[in-house]
């Protein structure tokens, strides 16, 4: 069982971060995916940082280094791969997909000296094609704290689904 | 259904066949009963007591290691009333007990109790005939287990034909063999099965439904081209891709993304090959990337990294695919997730590329019903005839040429039982098929 234990603050670097102000980075995230902003998102990462989406059958504890995975970027793919969805000749989100995205149940985590974990719910809905789409599943992140606001260090969606639905491939960032 | 003509040089195929549900009927009762199916991998059930569930046209399956080891392909319902009796997705157990009445097997399938059994009259003789019902075939090659609903099928080795030494040549890649990994993508498409077949059996569009893939590669500076690929139709409705110039593969053929460290390893392993199996053999299981089709159901894509997807129809237009990794027992750790990154940077439904073939098939779905029920019915067909004038001179067809997707279509009207719905005009090449010497 998970303890309930604050969750609301966290120190990292000598800073005292708080739900809100995590929060907020959440939620501008989310904003500014589903307004298609790929240089804006990419603004929120650190160099060197991951985006992780294991498979639907991910159990705690696997690592996209040993296990299949639906996405395993590195910095280089994270740069392709918004390189990709910025070009009219990514075929699978040309036209684009809308997105919907809502944050919840947003908890904070100690981790290491300079980075802090984050956990959150997400529904992501998705309307392309003439279908519509919801995706659900937590977040789990690894924040970095910079003069310039929070960072990813990792950006991980962990996705509630049995399977994917037809239809409903990862081709945008979820 | 489908017209090949030699004098027009012309392959037509009748789009009913990705539409229809009488056809989608058809094919449940023709080829998803009557030909051997992909059901798993060996290795997905390492040890005693392993199981999965999986459906395989439609008949949910359970699939598991008995507590002597052999491995089993059980259906997955209780023979006293049909409940399906394992609902969970994996696991381990030496018993599978159905909730509904708590009738009790063993992972060999021997009935092990029935609650107040003394109730049926010849007990012993009844329970003798109420063990779990296996499938009639289930022969393995390589580790790939393949299954059969129809006791009368041809020996695996026989449907397998050429196709088999293509398996063999991936299990021979690395000394310790392969195995699969946990991870497995689980997804489904808007389309027709067949479509995801014609897709990967299709060099033609790469470079325009991958552009951004290409560019990356491009980018990252590997000179992608389409020199030197070629198409074969092995038989029995199986077909292969011979590539080399679509990126490389993790401990085959570098690229300088994969970095130094992995050009040395790629190095030491050819000359562990070249020594293991001979240069002959060696540079056909190195120096080439490989599509492998095996009819109805099973794709090994040995490109980027080595990935086996296995098709699932579910409807005229939907079709579910699950895909595992198969990797080399006991990789280096940094070469291992090398590969990893590497193969689902391309494969998968979260990758930089397959999207774009999804989106590419799922497209053909819909823009097909255009010419549905049209007054003007030889509208309704697509065209799979590039390269037959190639065909006609005895060249060697490319993997940009549609000759690895006729030859499927050929069988696919055979195994459908529809032998009359191949139109042939004027005389077909003596020269236009089979495969190529790599023993």
């Amino acid at each position: 069982m998970t303890a309930i234990t604050n969750t609301h603050t966290v120190q990292c670097q000598g800073r005292t971060i708080t739900r809100p102000e995590v929060e907020d980075f959440l939620y501008g995230e989310a904003d500014i995916l589903d307004h298609w902003d790929y240089d804006g998102w990419l603004a929120l990462f650190e160099p060197g940082a991951r985006y992780e989406i294991p498979t639907t059958d991910y159990r705690p504890g696997w690592s996209p280094h040993e296990t299949g995975s639906f996405v395993d970027d590195d910095w280089d793919l994270i740069l392709a791969r918004v390189k990709r969805l910025k070009s009219r000749k990514a075929h699978a989100e040309n036209p684009h997909s809308r997105t919907h995205r809502l944050v919840s149940n947003v908890r904070l985590s100690e981790h290491t000296e300079d980075s802090f974990r984050v956990s959150a719910s997400f529904v992501v809905h998705r309307a392309r094609d003439g279908h519509f789409d919801a995706y659900v599943g937590w977040y789990e992140h690894v924040l970095v704290p910079t003069e310039d606001g929070l960072r990813f260090r990792l950006r991980r969606s962990i996705l509630g689904h049995e399977s994917l639905a037809a239809g409903a491939r990862l081709s945008f960032i979820l | 259904m489908i017209v090949e003509d030699w004098d027009q040089l012309t392959f037509r195929v009748n789009r009913e066949a990705y539409r229809s549900a009488e056809i989608f009927t058809r094919e449940r009762g023709w080829v998803w009963t009557h030909t051997w199916l992909y059901l798993g991998h060996e290795t997905e059930i390492p040890n005693p007591n392993d199981f999965k569930v999986r459906t395989l046209g439609g008949r949910p399956l359970i699939f598991c290691r008995d507590t002597a080891g052999e491995v089993h392909a059980f259906l997955n319902s209780c023979p006293h009333r049909g409940t399906v009796l394992c609902r969970e997705s994996e696991g381990s157990t030496r018993l599978f007990q159905c909730f509904y009445h708590a009738w009790t097997f063993r992972n060999n399938g021997d009935l092990a109790a029935i609650p107040d059994a003394d109730a049926y009259e010849s007990t012993d003789e009844f329970k003798a005939s109420m063990g779990l019902r296996g499938v009639p075939r289930l022969e393995i090659h390589e580790g790939y287990v393949f299954v059969a609903f129809d006791p009368d099928v041809p020996p695996l080795l026989e449907h397998l034909g050429d196709a088999a030494d293509y398996m063999t040549m991936i299990e021979q890649q690395h000394v310790g063999g392969m195995t699969t990994l946990p991870g497995t993508q689980q997804y489904s498409v808007r389309g027709n099965w067949k479509l995801a077949v014609e897709n990967a059996m299709d060099g033609y569009h790469f470079a325009p439904t991958h552009n951004t893939f290409v560019g990356y590669l491009r980018e990252s500076g590997f000179a992608v081209t389409d020199d030197n690929q070629y198409a074969y139709n092995l038989g029995n409705g199986h077909g292969l891709l011979v590539l080399t110039g679509h990126g490389g593969r993790i401990s085959m053929i570098w690229e300088p993304r994969f970095g130094e460290d992995e050009r040395v390893r790629t190095e030491q392993h050819r000359a562990e090959m070249a020594e293991r199996l001979g240069e002959k053999r060696a540079h056909y299981v190195a120096d080439e990337s490989h599509i492998l089709f095996v009819f109805p159901n099973l794709l090994l894509f040995d490109i980027e990294g080595l990935s086996i997807r296995q098709l699932e129809p579910v409807a005229p237009d939907q079709t579910d695919v699950r895909a595992w990794q198969l990797v080399p027992r006991n990789e280096d750790p940094a070469a291992r997730a090398l590969r990893m990154k590497t193969v689902v940077s391309f494969v998968g439904p979260g990758g930089l590329a397959t999207p774009d073939d999804i989106e590419a098939y799922e497209a053909v779905q819909r823009g097909i019903q255009a010419t549905a029920d049209t007054a003007v019915p030889e509208l309704d067909y697509s065209d799979m005839s590039r390269g037959m004038a190639d065909e006609v001179k005895g060249v060697q067809g490319r993997s940009t040429d549609e000759g690895a997707m006729r030859g499927f279509w050929r069988h696919w009207i055979e195994a459908v039982g529809l032998d009359d719905g191949l139109a042939v005009h004027g005389d077909r090449p003596a020269s236009f098929l089979e495969g190529r010497d790599v023993r």
